[in-house]
């Protein structure tokens, strides 16, 4: 069965970039465009891992995280953002891992394995 | 009666006697010769002649001062006597006996004159007394001199505060009384000559040095008199060196407070300092040093008098010859000498059992009387001081010695009273306190001068910090498109390795087209924003702007069912701008307020203006802003969009500061915000030409 995966990313072309990448890995994808919406689909639905950018919105992905986790502590949250500067609190933060936004899109998909194997 | 007035007294009854017996012969011869006259007549006769003779006798003996010839002598005598003024005269004085009735009167009433003339000058004596006891007890000091400039009187004062003996001066001109003779009192002794008549003339502050260089600050008041018909000119002097030296004082101080107020002027102040004890020639002191605690040393700072009595006395005359204003002449400039070079290569260690030291430890003065015979004293000092009688008065502030002022009398040679001591003392205080607030304010200076450099650091860091933020910021925006666009590279190079890859790699290369024209319009932005902006300044119709931009957008606000309503003012000044700007400010609030406005909104801008400036309103009904201070917005980088460098209105202040305008934004109660904009108008020709 697929892997369900939640992508929270405010930016239209990277968040369809990351979507056909992953669903190119064999993942099933949902996108969000905040962390309102986020939100919203963990209520709804079931995932099984969170990908989230920090900078957006109606809700911005520190929040939607706190949300998330108090919700289902469960769920791995890959905090996917181009604030370098953000990595070090990240470790109070909760997040299973924290990525710095690249081109070279293996290093999530990498790490997606990772948390879900 | 003795027998010469009795031989007198014969004579003048047989002087009497003789013509009437001749008379009364020949009567009795004429009768006997002619008539038949019996005995018993001739008796009768002689009986008749008899009792004349001694009716006349009496009459002239008793009644009217018989024989008052007889002492001519003596009544010019009680004459001269008379002419004396004075009665003294005794009766025995007169060389004949006093016959005369009337004589003896005369000289009756001449002691009696004598009586009156005596008791008289007693009471004039008993006044004279009195009033010399006046003229003595009061303060001030008066001299007459007569018409050749010479003294004629002076009174006790006088001489005692010039410590001159009257006998010797009196006669004296007033050139050998005085040391110099202010120019003032001169003219106003002239002046006083050339018109007796006049009231007198006051002249106040003159300086007095008497030969023996004993000086006063005194008020004198002239005034011309005739006595015997000489011209003569009292001249009063009302001592008020006290008062003067104590007013001058305060007076340099406060004036020295308020004029010297920088740290490149220290030496000046405390010169300045030092000038108020030596202030008005001999009103002080001849010489005056200033030591300060430096660390844990005693230093030489400064010092004020004169090298020579040659150069005490010139600078003397030169003050005196003026009305000494108080404040004019302050502050002086440092004078170099002789005595300040020395006085600034001093330098002991606090430490050291020295005269100065011992002043500064124990917080009190030191009056030096004999220098040569005085343990406290060691040779370096004496020769230091070369002067036997000297003041040493420490400066002290908050109850701590911040060093001494040594002064003395080097070239007037005068002891040191106990009324300069005290008023040096008084002096010393404020001194003190004024060079404590003094070497406070440097400090304080100091200290400000190093927070501004502080402040130069911080600024300098927090531009670091605005260059650090701009950089993440830039950074953060560039790398999405670049995430995005090197992400659909990737996907290009293995869709190439793919079936059917035409259509994704099309699909991802517009994708990087896209990203590349947004890369390329943030990189724009900045540069627009950090680009030194050349203005053309026209006077403009800010109106005309409005409406055209209007026109711009009127299709996109259609679109977005957002109503614009225009409230411009008639005849709104024109305000010198550029007209590009202008545009690109007003389209930038334009497209603000309708990405800010949802659909169904309305935008409101309305124009006025005052007598100083244009005034453009920007209203709209959108969210508002959910900050603090809603003029964060103006704040490079600061922006809610999802898409935006948040350089727009940032861009948009520095126009209107460019123009010397001002801009802010305040949200509206009803909601949404109200941008102002006022562009100052131009100042007008004639306001120019006031």
């Amino acid at each position: 069965m697929k892997k369900k995966l939640l992508i929270v990313e405010d930016e239209e072309s990277l968040r369809e970039l990351y979507a056909e990448e992953l669903e190119d890995n064999g993942y099933d994808v949902v996108k969000a465009s905040n962390g309102k919406e986020g939100i919203e689909l963990v209520k709804k639905e079931k995932f099984d891992l969170v990908i989230m950018d920090i900078r957006m919105p109606e809700m911005d992905g520190i929040e939607a995280l706190g949300k998330i986790i108090s919700m289902d502590g469960k769920i791995p949250v890959i905090i996917y953002t181009a604030y370098s500067n953000y990595k070090s609190n990240f470790m109070t933060w909760t997040a299973d891992a924290y990525l710095t936004k690249s081109s070279n899109l293996d290093e999530l998909v990498e790490k997606i394995e990772e948390l879900l194997s | 009666m003795n027998m010469k007035s009795r031989k007198k007294i014969f004579y003048w009854v047989f002087k009497i006697f003789i013509p009437n017996l001749i008379l009364a012969t020949y009567i009795i011869s004429v009768l006997i010769y002619y008539e038949d006259i019996k005995l018993k007549t001739y008796i009768l006769l002689i009986c008749g002649m008899l009792i004349y003779f001694f009716t006349r006798l009496y009459y002239y003996y008793y009644k009217t001062g018989f024989f008052l010839w007889n002492n001519l002598k003596g009544i010019s005598q009680v004459i001269n006597e008379f002419k004396k003024g004075k009665f003294i005269f005794k009766e025995s004085d007169i060389g004949e006996p006093i016959v005369s009735g009337l004589m003896k009167e005369l000289i009756t009433v001449g002691k009696q004159f004598d009586s009156i003339v005596s008791s008289q000058s007693d009471e004039l004596k008993k006044f004279n007394e009195f009033y010399s006891h006046i003229i003595c007890s009061i303060n001030s000091y008066f001299m007459i001199i007569d018409k050749n400039d010479n003294l004629i009187y002076a009174n006790e004062g006088f001489c005692k505060k010039f410590n001159l003996e009257l006998d010797s001066i009196t006669g004296k001109s007033l050139e050998s009384l005085f040391y110099f003779l202010n120019t003032r009192l001169r003219i106003a002794i002239n002046q006083v000559r050339d018109d007796v008549e006049r009231d007198s003339i006051v002249i106040k502050n003159v300086h007095l040095m008497s030969v023996n260089r004993d000086s006063i600050i005194a008020d004198l008041k002239l005034s011309g008199m005739v006595v015997n018909g000489e011209d003569q000119i009292v001249i009063i002097m009302d001592d008020i060196t006290d008062r003067f030296s104590k007013d001058y004082h305060t007076s340099i101080l406060s004036h020295l407070t308020e004029t010297i107020g920088d740290e490149t002027e220290t030496d000046k102040l405390y010169y300045n300092i030092l000038f108020g004890v030596t202030s008005g020639s001999g009103l002080g002191f001849n010489r005056a040093m200033l030591f300060l605690v430096e660390d844990d040393d005693l230093e030489g700072k400064i010092a004020v008098g004169p090298d020579s009595f040659e150069d005490a006395i010139e600078v003397w005359n030169s003050l005196s010859s003026t009305e000494i204003d108080l404040n004019a002449e302050y502050p002086v400039d440092i004078k170099p000498n002789k005595l300040l070079e020395k006085v600034q290569k001093f330098k002991i260690p606090l430490s050291a059992g020295n005269i100065l030291t011992q002043s500064v430890k124990r917080m009190e003065k030191i009056h030096v009387v004999d220098a040569s015979n005085d343990e406290r004293m060691d040779k370096e000092m004496r020769e230091f001081m070369e002067v036997n009688e000297f003041i040493v008065m420490p400066l002290i502030s908050f109850n701590k010695s911040i060093g001494v002022i040594v002064a003395d009398n080097k070239y007037n040679m005068t002891g040191i009273t106990h009324q300069s001591i005290d008023l040096l003392s008084i002096f010393s205080f404020q001194a003190a306190s004024l060079i404590e607030s003094y070497m406070n304010l440097i400090e304080v200076k100091g200290e400000m001068k190093k927070l501004e450099e502080r402040q130069d650091a911080i600024v300098e860091s927090e531009k670091m910090a605005a260059v650090g933020r701009i950089a993440s910021h830039i950074a953060h925006e560039i790398r999405n498109p670049l995430v995005t666009m090197g992400g659909y590279a990737k996907r290009i190079v293995k869709s190439v390795q793919q079936e059917n890859s035409e259509k994704k790699i099309l699909q991802s290369a517009e994708i990087i087209l896209n990203e590349s024209e947004r890369l390329e319009k943030i990189l724009s932005n900045v540069m627009d924003f950090t680009r030194p902006s050349k203005y053309i300044k026209e006077f403009n119709d800010l109106n005309h702007i409005i409406r055209d931009t209007y026109w711009l957008l009127k299709n996109v606000l259609s679109e977005k069912k957002i109503k614009l309503k225009l409230d411009l003012e008639k005849n709104l000044p024109n305000v010198k701008s550029d007209f590009n700007q202008m545009k690109q400010v007003i389209l930038n609030l334009f497209q603000n307020s309708m990405d800010a406005t949802p659909e169904g909104g309305r935008i409101e801008v309305i124009t006025e203006s005052d007598d100083e400036n244009v005034i453009i309103r920007v209203r709209d009904t959108g969210t508002g802003i959910n900050e603090d201070d809603p003029n964060v917005i103006f704040e490079p980088f600061f922006t809610t969009k999802i898409t935006g460098v948040g350089l727009g209105l940032a861009n948009v202040k520095k126009i209107i500061k460019d123009h010397k305008g001002k801009i802010y934004v305040a949200n509206r109660d009803e909601g949404g915000v109200e941008f102002t904009i006022k562009i100052p108008l131009p100042v007008r020709e004639n306001d120019d030409e006031n």
